[in-house]
């Protein structure tokens, strides 16, 4: 098991009237390499998973893993995962809080005590890895930059200390469809091309059906489902009973389907769902 | 300069520069004319950075123009004595609740505006009461609304609004921090007061689905209104919205990819359903 949980629980607040029973008994592990979604509705306890898997919160109950290994408490092995799983917030940049780009970025490996040059390689090469040129950008105040840059500057920053796994949690609340579409890009190429385990919470499945591997569903603390992309989204009925929704095209597809006509339902892109539709056209002609 | 009859707001030649960027070729709003009346829902599309959340802060008087004017039911939003006042009828509901959400109840924070008008309690009260029955929120007015889910929250910042009776709702990104459930939610409710109460309503958001749902839908670009009209002219004039980056419903993208390849659908098709109609019939005539 690369990264995962068996049998965890989390309880806010134990032993006050407000506890609440925010995860119970989770098992599940995803493998290096690993595309994986996490989705479930508001309050089902994504945000809750997302941080135990690199330590922030401690189960109640049960364990995590992360490379074969069980997370302890010992403070400098919590401290290595942390930099071996890098966690992007919801609404990141909300966070920032240097005059620079660069000096946004640097804080991390400045923290690990590297000398300035170092400091400067690894600037670059997490702003390589988002697509924005160093020159253009690192002397920049955070606030000069459109949304979309914004988030990639927030992930920059948890890629300059060089993760094996990042971990999104919802990552494109806000972001227009160019900026999703950018962000996804990259995400793939890190995953395909530097073999980054990504890991992704969210309710927005449009334009991350596609990407995904396994799939972990979440309702009111419980894994309801356990699966690969195309196992779980087909089961439409009971994706909509907890409140989800399929991306628009998958929806499509199912309606044609359920009007009787034969069509793949597993499409997750509009060019997908074309050619399943101009199959129906080349059969009747 | 003529106001716009039953406008309830109403930016005239307006322009908007940051501060510090008064010198800068392209200010943040410029050239806007745009009126809303009684009753009407409008979206308000771009990319980000284009303009959309500085027009809603200037309609709420949060802002206030360089040159030209905003106008909330005849009161220029310049008037700083009548700033409350305007503020109260142009409610404001942000995209994250949590910045929103004040008090360590849900029936405190709906109270929140109102006891600063200093009004009695009797009345307060009542208005509560009112808001928390239209939002069915009737059940949660003791709860700290941190354990609300994020639908249920937002749906506590549109009663606060609610409370102050406003003519319009501003709504900036409202559901984008919301699941499929709370976006549907929210969205119903709004349209749903929209419709019921004549509430004006302007409705910025990402989401091509939710502007087809709009009376009329306008387009922001650096700064300036490049397109309006009904979401049927707008949302499937797809040219436009890609050159500015953006996308149309789903189902209008994918009727324009399948009528290029030469299957023949009706241009106009906005949502899944017409669609979906549409290739049924055409598969079932064979």
């Amino acid at each position: 098991m690369f990264i995962g949980t068996e049998k965890l629980t989390h309880t806010y607040m134990s032993g006050t009237p407000y506890a609440k029973e925010a995860l119970r008994n989770i098992t599940f592990s995803f493998e290096k390499g690993d595309f994986a979604l996490i989705i479930g509705p508001s309050g089902s306890g994504k945000s809750t998973l997302i941080q135990h898997l690199n330590g922030l919160l401690r189960p109640s109950s049960g364990r995590v893993f992360f490379d074969h290994e069980a997370i302890g408490s010992d403070k400098h092995k919590l401290l290595q995962i942390r930099r071996r799983i890098g966690l992007v917030f919801q609404m990141p940049e909300e966070q920032f809080f240097s005059e620079t780009v660069f000096d946004e970025i640097a804080f991390a490996p400045r923290n690990l005590g590297l000398e300035e040059r170092l400091v400067r390689n690894r600037v670059n090469d997490a702003l390589h890895k988002v697509d924005l040129d160093a020159g253009t950008f690192a002397g920049r105040h955070p606030f000069q930059l459109s949304a979309g840059q914004k988030r990639l500057v927030a992930i920059a920053a948890v890629l300059s200390l060089e993760p094996e796994v990042l971990i999104l949690d919802e990552p494109t609340a806000g972001l227009d469809s160019a900026g999703r579409r950018t962000l996804f890009n990259l995400l793939t190429n890190l995953n395909r091309n530097e073999r980054l385990t990504v890991i992704i919470s969210t309710h927005h499945l449009d334009e991350v059906a596609a990407l995904a591997g396994p799939v972990l569903v979440l309702k009111d603390g419980r894994l309801v489902m356990n699966g690969l992309a195309a196992d779980i989204f087909i089961r439409r009925s009971e994706l909509d009973e907890l409140g989800l929704a399929l991306p628009p095209v998958t929806e499509i597809m199912h309606n044609l389907f359920e009007a009787g006509l034969p069509v793949n339902m597993a499409v997750y892109s509009l060019t997908g769902a074309k050619e399943e539709i101009m199959k129906l056209k080349r059969r009747r002609d | 300069m003529v106001s716009t009859p039953n406008a309830i707001v109403e930016a005239k030649a307006v322009e908007f520069y940051y501060t510090g960027e008064e010198t800068s070729a392209s200010p943040a709003l410029s050239g806007i004319n745009l009126a809303v009346k009684q009753g009407e829902y409008v979206a308000l599309i771009g990319p980000n950075g284009s303009g959309k959340t500085t027009l809603l802060k200037l309609f709420n008087a949060l802002l206030t123009p360089h040159t030209g004017e905003v106008m909330v039911e005849g009161i220029s939003t310049d008037c700083e004595e009548k700033i409350s006042q305007v503020r109260r009828m142009c409610g404001m509901i942000f995209q994250n609740p949590d910045n929103q959400l004040v008090a360590t109840t849900v029936e405190e924070d709906i109270a929140f505006g109102l006891e600063n008008l200093a009004l009695p309690s009797g009345i307060i009260r009542q208005r509560v009461d009112d808001a928390a029955r239209l939002l069915d929120l009737e059940g949660l007015l003791r709860q700290p609304p941190h354990l609300l889910s994020g639908g249920e929250k937002q749906r506590v910042a549109i009663a606060g609004v609610l409370a102050m009776e406003p003519r319009c709702i501003l709504m900036d990104e409202p559901t984008s921090m919301l699941d499929p459930a709370g976006r549907r939610e929210v969205n119903a409710t709004v349209r749903d007061l929209n419709n019921s109460r004549g509430l004006a309503v302007i409705h910025v958001t990402h989401f091509p689905e939710e502007a087809a749902a709009a009376d009329r839908v306008v387009v922001l670009s650096e700064g300036r209104i490049v397109g309006q009209g009904p979401p049927e002219e707008i949302l499937t004039d797809l040219e436009m919205l890609h050159k500015l980056g953006l996308q149309g419903p789903t189902a209008v993208e994918l009727a324009a990819m399948l009528r290029e390849d030469g299957y023949p659908l009706a241009p106009q098709l906005l949502n899944s359903r017409e669609l979906v109609d549409s290739i049924c019939s055409l598969e079932r005539k064979s």
